[in-house]
């Protein structure tokens, strides 16, 4: 049994040595993308007023090391104030109500192949009969392995 | 052959003014192992050794006794002992008649000298370990043994993760039946009362020949306690306390035997508040979250647990009866649901032993009945179960996309009935081989509530048959070979919206629509999974090779998911083409001990044809990324390692080690690794016995070192994880206030003794940045009765 046993170390050893070697890091994409509205021309900026009948362009840059993908925007209303943005600085929000006829926006958006960076900008009319009041504005962003970010902006629509 | 020379020791405690108790164990002289099994018989005295090898005799009058002690397989040899206020050690060698013995051998086996036989890689765990290791649940308890670690959700709640896989690849087995809960999900924890566990057997390797479906990964079978000693009664009560999150519990148990009847029940009750982190800032993507006090808002929880069995044991026939329900309530960190962050008007901070919206509570009941009977050649076993899964994940209602504010808190409830139905026949048709034959049912029905669709409703039934085979070519050589067939039949029922969403059709137009988000259909799978393996026993060391191949049947939120998991803040998308996760997986494992040395090391490499992976898409539904249930083929590879040494001979040194290579080699996420994978791994353990001094008996300290290396392999959405390490203290001791009663046992544990700030790559809340809980001191105490 001896020469068995020999074996058998050898066995183990190789695959000790087998299973601990590395291999393949090659070009594996390991980063998220990048979402920003805080520069000139990014929209909505914390706590902006938006005017309901007006037509504003949301905008904001997105990039990433490898591929950029996808894109979306959620606007929803924050009447119960469920949720606040991850900008610097806090906005004042109106009292809590409920909710009658709130505008819904969601919608995705694909970018086309081959882009690292890319200025978002999606035309928008805020319908006139929606409710006023505190809404939240969520912007993600996917790049092609499926890594995402998101940012949220609290905004006010008023009369 | 040489005779086999056995070690067996008799030490004994007092345990009433005229009523003794002896207390003895039985050791293999050659192995050092415990021999289980061992008869042990007087006049009047009659007890079996366990798998621990000890024996105690209850109830014993002073005097002098004659106790023969036999084991078949082994020559009996008799032994005088005085039984009195002070009694002396007995250390008596018993000698092995091979040439008398020779035809009944293969009988004569101790439990662990079947493991080393058995070509299976498994890992025992006693109740001592259990004792010494307790945490605040029975997962955290095992992750202190190389290759088991946990998914953590908060501190009262984990699942079991084998060798980095985890969720429906690792199977939970209680009393012969499979725990049929939630496991699918992320924020599900085991439903089972750890002070009820005994034993625990861990098999780190594919197990479906015995298992059936799912367990591909891994098996946490949690035996049978051991049957209470012929008319004896006795329990204890386990008293906890712990300072980092406020927890207090307590533990009842009680057993007792006539002669063939025996019972047993236990009552357990935690409650805990939110656990505190090192930190007073948790920053989230850009999010940032006060902790108030360093309390974790939110996560305060209780149990409630009760268990009773009743069995019968007559000759060869044995038959027990359990029933258990385990109740639980935990609260979720109230910052983000998941990965959602929210903001409320509940004042979390007000008590930190409340628990808001929002949390979950689960009730786990089960009723398990295993009768086995000896017929001729043949142990038939036939184990029965049905068990009811209900749970609910409790939310504040708010509105999401186009679903207006929901009328109730009860975002998802799941309610899920699962009937068992095992039978085995074990039978030696001659001496050299053990055959193995038998068949699993298994029938689940499972309903759902709730606003939140994830998973439909649907029932499964599952039917198995399996045979193996262990054949002895040589007493020291044994093949291990099965095969097993599965089918199962898959059953999902249609669901729609409760609202409706907005839908632009292509012409222009919008139409308002309750969304289908699952159909009826019905699928069945069929699969095959076989063993093949030798283990090799030379003096001390045993080596073991085994090839495997298990299975897995697609599960029902991996076919039919099609919603928000808002948990998760993603939208899940099944797949109804999946096949049956097949793996293979070459075990290996080489343990030596002796005296004052052992030394384990056991590498493994494993191949899934098709593992399905929750791919991270680049791809929206509704504003929400999509994942998708995809097969991938993966290559895994690892091992652990384990050394101890008792150097000095009060101190004793432990050191493991453990690692898991994974690669995904095809599909979206080829090269990368997958979820939850565990960084490398050590842990360094240093216990010293003291002299008894004052009240305390056998005191020992003992300390745990952690170290483990980043985690740099990552899958979207994780993050990379730093290195830490980590430092744990305890001491345990005997307490022995009162002479006439059993001594009480003290332990006093100081978990995170730096208060270190560190991550856990598994933990559900890492996702979210949540450090591991800091320092915490828990006192516990175990009074026998």
């Amino acid at each position: 049994m001896g020469f068995s046993t020999k074996y058998f170390y050898i066995l183990v050893l190789g695959l000790v040595l087998a299973s601990c070697s590395t291999d393949d890091n090659a070009a594996k994409d390991e980063q998220k993308p990048t979402i920003d509205i805080n520069y000139d021309e990014g929209f909505p900026q914390a706590c902006s007023q938006l005017v309901r009948g007006e037509t504003y362009s949301f905008k904001a840059m997105v990039s990433d090391n490898a591929e950029l993908a996808s894109y979306s925007l959620d606007i929803h209303h924050n009447f119960d104030h469920h949720t606040h943005d991850d900008q610097d600085g806090e906005c004042s929000l109106d009292p809590k109500k409920t909710a009658t006829n709130p505008w819904i926006f969601i919608e995705n958006y694909s970018i086309e192949d081959g882009l690292t960076t890319y200025e978002l900008s999606i035309s928008l009319t805020i319908p006139n009969d929606i409710d006023t009041g505190d809404y939240h504005c969520s912007f993600s962003v996917i790049d092609k392995t499926g890594w995402q970010s998101r940012t949220s902006v609290d905004i006010k629509i008023i009369e | 052959m040489l005779g086999v020379w056995l070690y067996f020791s008799l030490c004994s405690i007092t345990f009433a003014q005229d009523s003794f108790q002896i207390e003895g164990s039985v050791v293999n002289a050659n192995t050092l192992h415990p021999l289980e099994g061992a008869n042990i018989i007087g006049k009047g005295l009659f007890s079996i050794s366990s798998a621990t090898g000890t024996f105690t005799i209850n109830n014993v009058v002073e005097g002098t006794y004659s106790l023969t002690i036999s084991h078949i397989g082994y020559s009996s040899e008799t032994v005088t002992i005085t039984v009195g206020p002070k009694m002396d050690t007995l250390k008596v060698h018993l000698k092995e008649s091979v040439i008398e013995l020779e035809d009944v051998e293969v009988n004569g086996k101790t439990h662990k000298r079947e493991a080393q036989e058995l070509a299976t890689v498994s890992h025992t765990v006693s109740k001592d370990f259990l004792d010494k290791n307790r945490e605040n649940s029975l997962m955290q308890t095992l992750k202190n043994i190389p290759g088991v670690s946990t998914i953590n959700i908060g501190s009262g709640q984990s699942k079991p993760v084998i060798r980095g896989l985890g969720f429906n690849r690792v199977v939970v087995v209680q009393n012969s039946i499979k725990h049929e809960a939630q496991q699918w999900g992320n924020d599900h924890g085991l439903e089972i009362d750890q002070y009820e566990v005994e034993t625990v057997k861990i098999i780190k390797g594919p197990a479906s020949l015995q298992y059936g479906s799912d367990a591909i990964a891994g098996v946490v079978d949690i035996q049978a306690p051991k049957l209470p000693g012929q008319n004896s009664l006795k329990g204890e009560v386990n008293l906890l306390g712990e300072t980092n999150n406020d927890l207090l519990g307590v533990s009842a148990g009680i057993q007792g035997r006539k002669n063939k009847w025996f019972y047993r029940g236990r009552l357990t009750y935690r409650d805990y508040g939110d656990y505190k982190v090192p930190t007073d800032r948790i920053n989230y993507e850009n999010y940032i979250f006060e902790l108030h006090d360093n309390n974790l808002r939110n996560t305060a929880g209780k149990e409630a647990d009760v268990s009773l069995g009743i069995g019968f044991i007559s000759g060869n026939l044995k038959s027990e009866t359990n029933f258990s329900n385990v109740n639980a309530k935990n609260g979720f960190f109230a910052n983000a649901h998941g990965l959602e962050v929210r903001s409320s008007s509940i004042d979390y901070d007000s008590s930190n032993r409340d628990i808001d919206l929002p949390y979950h509570k689960v009730n786990h009941f089960k009723i398990t009945n295993n009768t086995s009977a000896g017929i001729g050649n043949h142990t038939l076993q036939l184990d029965l179960g049905y068990q009811n899964n209900h749970r609910e994940e409790l939310s504040e209602p708010v509105p999401h996309g186009y679903m207006p504010i929901p009328p109730d808190s009860k975002e998802r409830i799941f309610d899920k009935n699962t009937y068992t139905l095992n039978i085995k026949d074990s039978f030696s048709p001659n001496q050299r081989h053990d055959i193995t034959a038998g068949v699993n049912l298994e029938y689940q029905d499972n309903n759902i509530g709730g606003w939140g669709f994830l998973i439909p409703s649907y029932n499964r039934f599952t039917v198995g048959a399996f045979t193996n085979d262990q054949f002895e070519i040589h007493p020291d050589l044994h093949l291990l070979a099965g095969l097993r067939y599965d089918y199962g039949v898959l059953d999902s029922k249609s669901h729609y919206d409760w609202y409706p969403s907005t839908v632009n059709n292509s012409d222009g137009s919008t139409s308002y629509v309750y969304l289908q988000r699952a159909k009826n259909k019905t699928l069945d799978f069929g699969n095959f999974s076989a063993s093949l393996g030798i283990s090799y026993i030379h003096q001390n060391t045993t080596y073991k090779i085994n090839l495997g191949k298990s299975f897995k049947m697609p599960l029902a939120n991996e076919l039919a998911s099609d919603g928000v998991n808002y948990h998760m803040y993603r939208y899940e998308r099944g797949n109804l083409d999946l096949d049956p996760e097949s793996s293979y997986q070459l075990d290996l494992e080489v343990d030596h001990s002796s005296d004052s040395f052992s030394f384990g090391v056991s590498p493994f490499v494993n191949l899934f044809e098709n593992f399905i992976y929750l791919n991270p898409t680049s791809n929206y539904y509704e504003t929400l990324q999509i994942y998708e249930y995809t097969q991938s083929k993966v290559f895994r590879a690892g091992g652990e390692i384990r050394a101890s040494t008792t150097v000095l001979k009060n101190l004793q040194l432990d050191a493991s080690a453990e690692y898991v290579y994974s690669r995904q080699t095809s599909g979206p996420k080829k090269g990368f690794t997958l979820p939850f994978s565990p960084p490398l791994s050590g842990l360094f353990s240093a216990s010293y016995q003291l002299k008894d001094f004052l009240f305390l008996e056998k005191p020992q300290i003992r300390a745990d070192y952690r170290v483990t290396a980043a985690q740099n392999e990552i899958v979207p959405p994780e993050e990379v994880t730093e290195a830490y390490q980590v430092l744990n203290m305890s001491f345990t001791a005997q307490m022995n206030l009162i002479k006439s009663t059993k001594p009480i046992e003290v332990r006093a544990k100081l978990n995170n003794v730096l208060n270190t700030h560190f991550y856990d790559h598994t933990s559900f809340y890492r996702l979210i940045d949540v450090p591991e809980p800091g320092r915490n001191l828990s006192i516990s105490l175990t009074i026998p009765f």
